[in-house]
């Protein structure tokens, strides 16, 4: 039996949530900046963001660490949230249309010239920048040379060549290309279009880049490596371990595995460009940089700017760290040194990324526009829709999103 | 012959039931301690938001909902029907698929990432009152017309008679609502984006679809999650399945 | 006389809404302004933005029920609904006969196939994807078709056959046919014995008839229970399918609940976009009550 005094414990308890714990909507308002970074897979870039949040010191900080799908979080915060007050992102230009985020052109002052030109240029809209790139991360095909050589393949230079290579690696339980286990599809798209000669927005940006019969023919090639794809590993393509252990036989993953990499195979280790189609394509490698950005609902935004301010502008020490104590990334400004990346494989990706780097995520590349062309990829590539037709709904979808950019 | 055949079927199929269980926790404890020092997640913090907004809404959803069912099933009142039709009405539009809408009042109200929009969006249960309304009918007059003649009021009536004799039947809604609560996961992962409110569902689930899971420590995790629960339902579970074959509900 | 009525009725209205009120004025607040307000949402342009301005008329009805995203997300768990309603029925009633015969352990037999109830739909998520359905040859799927001599399947990744089905299937049953069984039994016990004496001295002398003319019309209305929530249910489903299939990316365009494209267009990558997202729910609420009571029909009709 409930006594009297047992509903008051029943009253304070609903009082308690009615009134908050630690409610988290201050913000920087309290004094406090709150930090949101996906879950970066390399060891110790966890301890080195805290560390960094710790020693800031003109407000207190509190990182938050996203593991899983860490977009649509940024996306739905973005919306209505004053949570974060800074967090790490590639801009869309929907993004600054609907005011969410604040411009930071002031933060960079004489440091302007230093950063990576098409970094800053691919963070910028409508001449303002929207965030401060923090380090470059690029993928590339990775692969082991006397496995190729066993198989008498050569290196694959052409799309048909790799989907030969991979058959033929396909042997004895190991597979022949892992690229992620949704079979390639979110981490080939963007090369396939390149390999083509095709993009996500035509050069202008005022179309879609795929309105082309070559692009349908492009996705049926990876329909035709399907069935030698790595799938249901246990790490996705961002981690070396399909690679490492020796499930796939070439790997498609993040500059920032070489270190693993190497240390497994050693000088067994050769890299590639994503190949090309034919002549009238190119080989590429995508390139992103994440980038500190400010949350324009933030309750403190000059707060919120003065971090950033001081994290990825003035502590060129903390941004070397970054970029090359954890794993392999170029840095975001021509004087920092990357000197794991002085010769051997490291060497050879800069080049591919001075040669053949690509923005992987334009600013008028929408969500939804790269949702419905993953949608068709995925189709086309997984469950041997027709290339055509499904292209032409992604077509439909990509040009509404962009008409509406311009409203 | 056919008992054998029984017996077998219900042993194999026993095995089969538990057999995830065996997996998660011959998984989970060798690395049982560690999860609390995990830094992919403030694990500690998630469990703790947890159990007070499980706790928290299942005390509100058996006061609220009780109190609301026990009006509507003995207070004459000339409207009365209409308003127990605006409850049933809700019920034809199940909860889950309001959650955009519900976003967008809870959001509006400023409570994104504070236990408030966790919690009390989801004390309003139609269900529960229906289920508290059909059990008050069935309840005893006699005991009632006892308790009115020895001067008691109206809340009086409920207070001192009412609940009292009816603690089996509010247990099993309570423990029917502690367990919902504990592991519902859609409104918790759109309203709880600053990681100080994120419920061990939501925790859990960020470290499942990362790309790279370190399943000891995840298996662990889990493993802790379903402590809580498993003991609740192991105590109290005679008035849950009592709540269930009586009322026939407690899914969603 | 009648002063002293009227004061009685206007003391119980208030002692009606001191009981009542603290209800209702949520039930206003939490369901019945978010109805309201998704309506009216569904209406606008509510890109990035919960206070539209821009009135489009049907527009994002028109744009939901010619996207075939979602159009395959209701198809696709319609046949969902069609396949695991029956399936459920039938375990969950062969579940709740076979420890209603038994007289020794019975309630320790019906703890344990009612325990995953307590599991939440993350947690099994977790078990499935990692332990029983991973890729690898050491996941329990894997190694039992290894006995047969069978290689090894990525079950979530494969998508021709969609394996990832079975994945899905046995987590949901697993979690739910427990409940079902509970609402069985009962129904079984409310089931008078001394029909089944009647029946067999007039000499119904297998099982199966008396299954067929006294057990099964007793459940009928634990049926209709089962069979409606089962439906509701399967048409709401969210938690096993987003942590099995979702992933950091995202989620396939294959198995996506009308939730999760609920989800995706109005949260997260699909466009941000309130009010085709409301739109979507008005539709998908329509959608789940027509089915409800189309069921209802089909099964309160005498047989």
């Amino acid at each position: 039996m409930l006594s009297r005094r047992s509903f008051g414990v029943v009253a304070g308890l609903l009082g308690l949530a009615a009134c908050g714990v630690n409610t988290g909507r201050e913000g920087a308002g309290g004094g406090t900046v709150r930090h949101w970074y996906h879950a970066y897979g390399e060891d110790g870039v966890q301890d080195a963001v805290r560390r960094y949040a710790a020693a800031y010191p003109g407000a207190r900080v509190e990182v938050q660490w996203n593991p899983g799908d860490y977009d649509s979080k940024v996306l739905t915060a973005l919306q209505t949230s004053a949570v974060p007050d800074v967090f790490e992102a590639q801009v869309k230009v929907d993004w600054v249309r609907q005011k969410q985020v604040v411009p930071l052109d002031d933060l960079l002052g004489d440091t302007r010239d230093d950063f990576v030109r098409a970094l800053l240029d691919s963070q910028t809209v409508d001449g303002k920048l929207y965030g401060v790139p923090q380090a470059i991360d690029t993928q590339v095909l990775y692969y082991r040379p006397s496995l190729l050589e066993k198989a008498g393949v050569t290196p694959p230079k052409a799309v048909d060549e790799l989907i030969d290579a991979a058959k033929r690696l396909t042997a004895g339980g190991v597979r022949g290309l892992f690229a992620g286990n949704d079979g390639g599809v979110g981490v080939l798209t963007a090369p396939l279009l390149w390999s083509a000669g095709l993009d996500f927005l035509s050069d202008d940006g005022k179309a879609p880049g795929f309105d082309d019969p070559r692009a349908a023919t492009v996705f049926g090639k990876l329909r035709e490596l399907n069935e030698t794809l790595l799938l249901g590993a246990p790490t996705d393509w961002s981690d070396p371990g399909a690679f490492v252990d020796g499930l796939a036989a070439m790997q498609w993953t993040g500059l920032w595995n070489l270190p693993k990499i190497t240390a497994a195979h050693g000088d067994d280790v050769g890299v590639l460009p994503f190949p090309r189609l034919d002549a009238d394509g190119a080989e590429s490698v995508p390139v992103g940089a994440y980038s500190a950005m400010v949350n324009a609902r933030s309750a403190d935004v000059e707060a919120a700017k003065a971090y950033v301010k001081w994290l990825w502008v003035d502590k060129s020490d903390y941004q070397t760290e970054f970029a090359t104590a954890f794993g392999a990334h170029l840095p975001a400004r021509k004087s920092l040194a990357a000197t794991a990346l002085r010769d051997g494989p490291g060497k050879e990706v800069v080049g591919f990324v001075t040669s053949g780097g690509r923005i992987a995520s334009p600013a008028r590349w929408s969500a939804r526009a790269n949702t419905a062309l993953s949608d068709a990829v995925s189709r086309i590539a997984r469950q041997g829709a027709d290339p055509a037709g499904e292209l032409r709904a992604a077509l439909d979808v990509a040009r509404d999103e962009i008409a509406r950019l311009d409203r | 012959m056919r008992s054998l055949a029984r017996w077998t079927a219900l042993v194999l199929t026993a095995a089969l039931f538990l057999l995830p269980f065996a997996v998660l926790v011959a998984k989970g404890w060798p690395a049982l301690a560690d999860v609390f020092t995990y830094k992919e997640i403030p694990f500690a913090r998630s469990l703790l938001n947890s159990a007070v907004v499980a706790i928290a809404q299942t005390v509100g959803q058996v006061v609220l909902c009780s109190l609301a069912g026990y009006g509507l099933a003995r207070i004459p009142y000339r409207h009365a029907a209409k308003v127990l039709y605006a409850v049933v009405a809700t019920l034809m539009v199940p909860t889950a698929v309001t959650f955009v809408p519900s976003f967008v009042v809870v959001s509006s109200l400023g409570w994104l990432s504070d236990l408030r929009g966790l919690v009390v969006p989801g004390l309003f249960s139609a269900v529960n009152v229906f289920l508290f309304r059909q059990y008050f009918l069935d309840f005893p007059v006699p005991l009632e017309e006892a308790g009115r003649l020895d001067g008691l009021s109206r809340w009086g009536v409920y207070w001192r008679v009412v609940v009292p004799n009816s603690t089996a039947f509010l247990a099993a809604i309570a423990v029917i609502d502690f367990i919902g609560s504990w592991n519902q996961f859609l409104w918790p992962l759109v309203i709880a984006q600053d990681s100080s409110t994120w419920t061990v569902q939501v925790a859990l689930s960020g470290l499942l679809t990362a790309q790279n899971p370190k399943t000891t420590l995840l298996f662990a995790a889990a493993t802790v999650s379903i402590l809580p629960i498993i003991l609740v339902f192991t105590v109290l579970q005679r008035y849950l399945v009592r709540g269930i074959s009586e009322t026939g509900l407690g899914g969603q | 006389m009648r002063a002293i009525v009227k004061r009685a009725n206007s003391r119980n209205t208030l002692v009606f809404w001191l009981f009542v009120g603290p209800f209702a004025i949520g039930l206003l607040l939490f369901t019945y302004v978010p109805i309201t307000w998704s309506a009216y949402l569904s209406m606008f342009d509510a890109r990035n933005t919960v206070t539209p301005t821009e009135f489009v008329g049907l527009a994002n009805y028109i744009d939901i029920l010619t996207d075939r995203a979602f159009l395959d997300s209701i198809g696709t768990f319609t046949v969902f609904a069609a396949f695991i309603v029956p399936t459920t029925v039938v375990l969950s009633l062969a579940l709740a006969l076979l420890v209603n015969q038994v007289t020794w352990a019975r309630a320790f037999f019906r703890s344990v196939y009612f325990l995953p109830f307590a599991c939440s739909y993350v947690v099994a998520s977790l078990v499935w994807k990692m332990s029983l359905f991973p890729g690898v040859d050491s996941g329990i799927a894997n190694t039992v078709l290894g006995w047969f001599g069978a290689d090894p399947e990525a079950w979530i990744g494969t998508v021709e056959p969609p394996l990832y089905w079975v994945v899905l299937v046995t987590a949901r049953l697993w979690l739910q046919l427990g409940f079902y069984m509970l609402l069985f039994i009962a129904a079984l016990q409310r089931i008078p014995t001394h029909l089944y004496e009647a029946a067999w001295i007039d000499g119904a002398s297998t099982g199966w008839q008396s299954f067929r003319h006294i057990t099964l019309p007793g459940l009928r209305g634990a049926l209709v229970a089962v069979l409606t929530l089962n439906l509701i249910n399967a048409y709401q489903a969210f938690d096993e399918f987003y942590n099995i299939l979702g992933d950091a990316r995202g989620y396939p365009p294959f198995a996506r609940p009308p939730l999760v494209y609920l989800y995706y267009t109005s949260l997260g990558s699909g466009g941000q976009d309130l009010g085709r997202g409301s739109a979507g729910a008005v539709v998908l609420a329509l959608v789940i009550a027509l089915a409800t009571l189309l069921s209802g029909r089909v099964f309160r009709r005498p047989t």
